[in-house]
């Protein structure tokens, strides 16, 4: 028993330590119940850039080759498929394609499978069909225009911070991004300005980004 | 009985301390300790932010309605206090529509603060003619601000939560086909679920 360390010094500060977490612990709670952290938000502007359109959802975003959609949606169109607002396939990426002839409110898309949707991590791959994509925007006559699913579905999760990391690496080739949420109640629609005032595609930039 | 006193008696005779052995207090100091560590880390990590919608860089005179689109509908926080110095800088005929809309915006404040439970629970449907009031108004401080040549104006700035995009495409869709909405510049960000709003320190800008 004489041989015991005294241990008096290391509970000291063992103690001590404790108390000063408990300290941390409280003013942190009282400095997260007031602190308020301010998100600045990129804003519309008009703008002659013409719209490159992606789907973002879940972690994978899809870019639209609108070529070949208006070539499929044709040749639905012309077999009778798209009547009475029948939903047709687009042969693209799992997406489907829906008209409405008599409202003249363009093409709504459904996304039933996006397991060949490219994952964000090809963002940075230089082989990946996404990055390609990406690269061939021009930002001084394109922008890159998402739709961004907002829910979590049995597919996948809500497509936000796909969103916020393709815009977040586009903007590193100084090319400008818009986005409009959608879900399978709310589908997206690619229509023409001239038939529809909704059908407005404009990119959204902070006042630091504006030309 | 006896016996046991004896033997205590004869082992402090022999001058020996009695020493208490620490270990069990320290481990449990560490214990606390290693759990105080821990829920300090999981609460940074779990608490809800609060977030407040800005967009200070735009050229530093524009101020923001926010709209946060939820499920359920939409939370509006109208600015006020900028709102004062514009009425300073108006006419006498016009300062008396700027209190209006002043003392309307103040009016849903107070609805909104006391409002019970979170600040994520008080979402209201988002009616037509709410959103036909807030175009109106800030069309008409715009204009009374470019009248006056006071460098003031107010834009919409969207929060979008997660399944809140219904919401955010039908007040969208009844804004174009408002006049009043046509000059409003428009911002909209994503959300997470777990970015909530302060809504006193928003009304106090």
């Amino acid at each position: 028993m004489n041989n015991l360390i005294s241990l008096d010094s290391l509970t000291d500060i063992v103690s001590n330590s404790v108390g000063i977490l408990i300290i941390f612990a409280v003013i942190n709670l009282i400095h997260d119940d007031s602190k308020t952290y301010q998100l600045e938000i990129p804003i519309e502007h008009a703008t002659e850039l013409k719209p490159i359109f992606f789907i973002a959802k879940g972690d994978r975003i899809l870019p639209i080759n609108m070529t070949k959609i208006f070539e499929s949606t044709t040749v639905q169109i012309t077999q009778g498929m798209s009547e009475n607002k029948r939903i047709f396939p687009l042969d693209y990426f799992g997406l489907y394609g829906q008209v409405d002839s008599k409202e003249n409110s363009g093409i709504s898309f459904h996304v039933h499978d996006i397991s060949q949707w490219s994952k964000t991590q090809a963002l940075e791959k230089n082989t990946s069909a996404l990055h390609k994509s990406i690269t061939h925007i021009d930002p001084k006559t394109q922008f890159a225009y998402f739709f961004v699913y907002d829910s979590d579905d049995e597919t996948a999760s809500n497509g936000f911070e796909a969103f916020r990391q393709a815009r977040k690496y586009l903007k590193k080739y100084h090319i400008k991004t818009g986005w409009q949420p959608v879900s399978a109640e709310n589908p997206m629609i690619i229509c023409d300005e001239a038939f529809n005032e909704s059908c407005t595609y404009l990119p959204a930039y902070l006042g630091k980004d504006t030309p | 009985m006896a016996m046991s006193r004896a033997i205590k008696a004869q082992r402090y005779n022999q001058g020996q301390k009695l020493e208490i052995s620490l270990f069990p207090f320290l481990s449990i100091f560490l214990c606390v300790m290693g759990v105080l560590s821990f829920i300090n880390v999981l609460s940074s990590f779990s608490t809800p932010q609060k977030i407040e919608l800005t967009a200070k860089l735009e050229h530093g005179y524009k101020v923001a309605y926010q709209i946060f689109s939820l499920p359920d509908g939409m939370i509006s926080l109208p600015p006020v206090t900028h709102l004062q110095k514009l009425k300073e800088a108006v006419d006498n005929t016009d300062k008396k529509t700027i209190e209006e809309i002043i003392q309307r915006r103040k009016k849903a404040i107070r609805t909104l603060e006391q409002q019970p439970g979170s600040a994520m629970d008080i979402a209201s449907s988002a009616d037509i003619i709410d959103i036909v009031q807030i175009t109106h108004d800030i069309r008409v401080l715009n204009e009374l601000a470019l009248k006056a040549n006071h460098l003031y104006e107010e834009f919409l700035l969207f929060g979008i939560y997660p399944n809140g995009g219904q919401v955010y495409q039908k007040i969208r869709d009844v804004m174009t086909l408002l006049q009043d909405a046509r000059s409003i510049s428009i911002g909209l960000e994503p959300l997470d679920p777990n970015w909530t709003l302060n809504i006193k320190k928003s009304v106090q800008r």
